[in-house]
């Protein structure tokens, strides 16, 4: 379970540039919820997951995973409880190490890493089992660097080694936008598989509608920092993206609204 | 080329051998240029060769050398990732400082080690030649020190290193804490550069305050020479390229300054260090500057 209690970041306090990135941000998502977020740029989406993963620091507010107050704990030691897929595919692997090499780096996520060889039979093993998952043949090229696979793989290869070890909550921060239509199916295909698998607590940003609507059990939209709606249930199940862009029209009276084409063409 | 000469060759250069593996872990692991090693090495001489004048068994006065070089490696560390000084000028004020310490270390210029015991000393009943025994004996000590580096990249915690200077962004987001990691490998790095300098005091035979001087671009050199020899992923080939291009490199200078038709002296080291390691960054650039044209002159045929 993540827990936000009026947790506000401000980038820049006191200067000229000083940005209130979020604006007091309650929010209680219980264990199992796979909640989908959405809002237009700088709405706050990917501040609110960089603050639950503890890159960003709150500047007030409180932080609970469980019951357990995470606010100072570092992105290091959330790690334990967290695992993130990033936007861009280069971020989440080393590209100069090989698969293997990658794979093994996310199995030592939350343990302790020590004097013993990072990789072992046993673990090619179950390397090249969650690779088979895949369909991308990459099973059997374990030893191939991370840096000549393409996007989507790099992509897919990082998904599966968010779910290597057990981890209470998981964090995409819009892991299919750089891909095709195509892969990005793919890889939405394999989310679902081990978010059900693993029963996990997931915070999806994507600039879909479509997906925000298809995946997950709850949609949130941000606007200026803060939580503007938050749909779920039966209310959900009969939204449409057209309902969704009327309400997000609505939160945005001043004749701005939908200028957006990313959010549109995402639509 | 004598003999005598080419073992002195070989044995200086798995010395720099030892160099060229700590400047690899600073630059390629990490990607954190430091130049304490200019400091470093010296700083391993003195301490050595003041320790064991001082009547401090050598292998205590050897290990002591390492440490202090770990040290010198860690203020480094901290003054990059405390203060956000740049790495490169950190370590050039770690070096700098070094420069007096090594100074006061050593209590003059030069400290001269011709009649104390050494790290050698328990093995000259052996029988074998002088020459002979420092080349084996600094040559297995290089290559088990290279393997256990080598193997040291494998472990977990070699690994998070190697994240660490690949992608820090990944390697946080796996619960790798990337600033404990860069303190670890410049501690490492210049701990085996100041072993390096403790071994070359007491082969040699002196210690002298100038001794560091280049050694950052010695040792790079050979790490480039390495990589364009051994083109691997393996950690095991890489490390050992490094050694064998040490060797390489002090071969192909004890080459160029015996050709007397060149007349190449000494003193001349410095400047073709420089071309050499230049001409070795410069050559891949330009081979896929005409590798790049030749592509475009085939899309437009």
């Amino acid at each position: 379970m993540i827990r936000c209690k009026q947790v506000k970041v401000t980038f820049n306090p006191g200067l000229a540039t000083e940005k209130k990135a979020l604006q007091g941000v309650d929010l209680t998502i219980p264990q199992g919820e796979f909640v989908t977020v959405i809002g237009s740029n700088g709405a706050g989406k990917s501040t609110l997951l960089n603050t639950i993963a503890g890159d960003i620091r709150c500047s007030s507010g409180q932080l609970c995973f469980d019951d357990r107050d995470v606010t100072a704990l570092s992105a290091a030691a959330r790690t334990g409880d967290v695992a993130r897929v990033f936007q861009d595919p280069l971020a989440g692997t080393c590209g100069e190490m090989t698969i293997e090499e990658n794979m093994a780096l996310a199995y030592g996520r939350g343990k302790r890493r020590g004097l013993t060889l990072a990789l072992n039979e046993p673990l090619r093993q179950l390397f090249r089992e969650q690779l088979a998952r895949l369909n991308l043949g990459l099973e059997n090229r374990l030893n191939t660097q991370m840096g000549l696979l393409s996007g989507g793989q790099r992509q897919s290869v990082s998904l599966l080694m968010s779910a290597l070890q057990p981890s209470k909550i998981l964090l995409l921060d819009e892991h299919t936008a750089a891909l095709d239509p195509k892969t990005a199916a793919l890889v939405m295909d394999i989310t679902d598989q081990i978010v059900a698998e693993k029963q996990l607590t997931v915070l999806m940003v994507t600039h879909s509608m479509r997906q925000a609507l298809d995946y997950g059990t709850r949609t949130i939209m941000m606007h200026e920092g803060q939580v503007a709606f938050d749909l779920s249930g039966e209310e959900r199940s009969q939204y449409g993206v057209k309902d969704l862009l009327n309400l997000f029209a609505k939160i945005r009276p001043d004749g701005d609204e939908l200028d957006d084409d990313k959010l549109l063409l995402g639509a | 080329m004598s003999l005598f000469s080419f073992m002195g060759t070989l044995e200086i250069g798995f010395i720099f051998g030892l160099v060229a593996v700590g400047v690899y872990l600073t630059f390629r692991v990490l990607d954190f240029p430091d130049l304490t090693v200019d400091g470093s090495f010296t700083l391993g001489a003195a301490l050595a060769a003041a320790l064991i004048i001082s009547g401090v068994n050598p292998y205590i006065a050897t290990f002591c050398a390492l440490l202090g070089g770990a040290v010198a490696g860690m203020v480094t560390a901290w003054l990059n990732l405390r203060f956000n000084i740049l790495h490169l000028l950190a370590s050039i004020l770690t070096m700098t400082a070094l420069y007096t310490i090594n100074l006061r270390v050593m209590g003059k210029p030069n400290l001269a080690l011709i009649t104390e015991p050494t790290v050698l000393s328990p093995f000259m009943s052996l029988g074998i030649p002088n020459m002979y025994l420092k080349v084996i004996f600094v040559g297995l000590v290089v290559v088990a020190v290279g393997l256990l580096v080598a193997w040291f990249l494998n472990t977990q915690y070699g690994m998070a290193m190697r994240a660490t200077g690949a992608n820090p962004r990944m390697a946080q987001a796996n619960g790798i804490v990337v600033n404990q990691k860069i303190y670890a490998g410049l501690a490492l790095s210049n701990g085996l550069v100041a072993l390096a300098g403790a071994l070359f005091a007491q082969t040699n035979g002196f210690a002298d305050s100038t001794m560091g001087i280049g050694t950052i671009v010695v040792g790079l050199a050979a790490v480039i020479v390495g990589e364009s020899l051994f083109n691997s992923r393996s950690m095991l080939i890489i490390v050992l390229g490094c050694i064998v291009g040490s060797l390489l490199y002090r071969l192909a200078i004890a080459v160029a300054l015996n050709a007397d038709f060149i007349g190449f002296t000494t003193s001349d080291l410095n400047l073709i260090t420089a071309v050499l390691v230049g001409l070795a960054l410069i050559l891949p650039q330009l081979r896929r500057e005409w590798k790049a044209r030749k592509a475009a002159k085939g899309d437009t045929v």
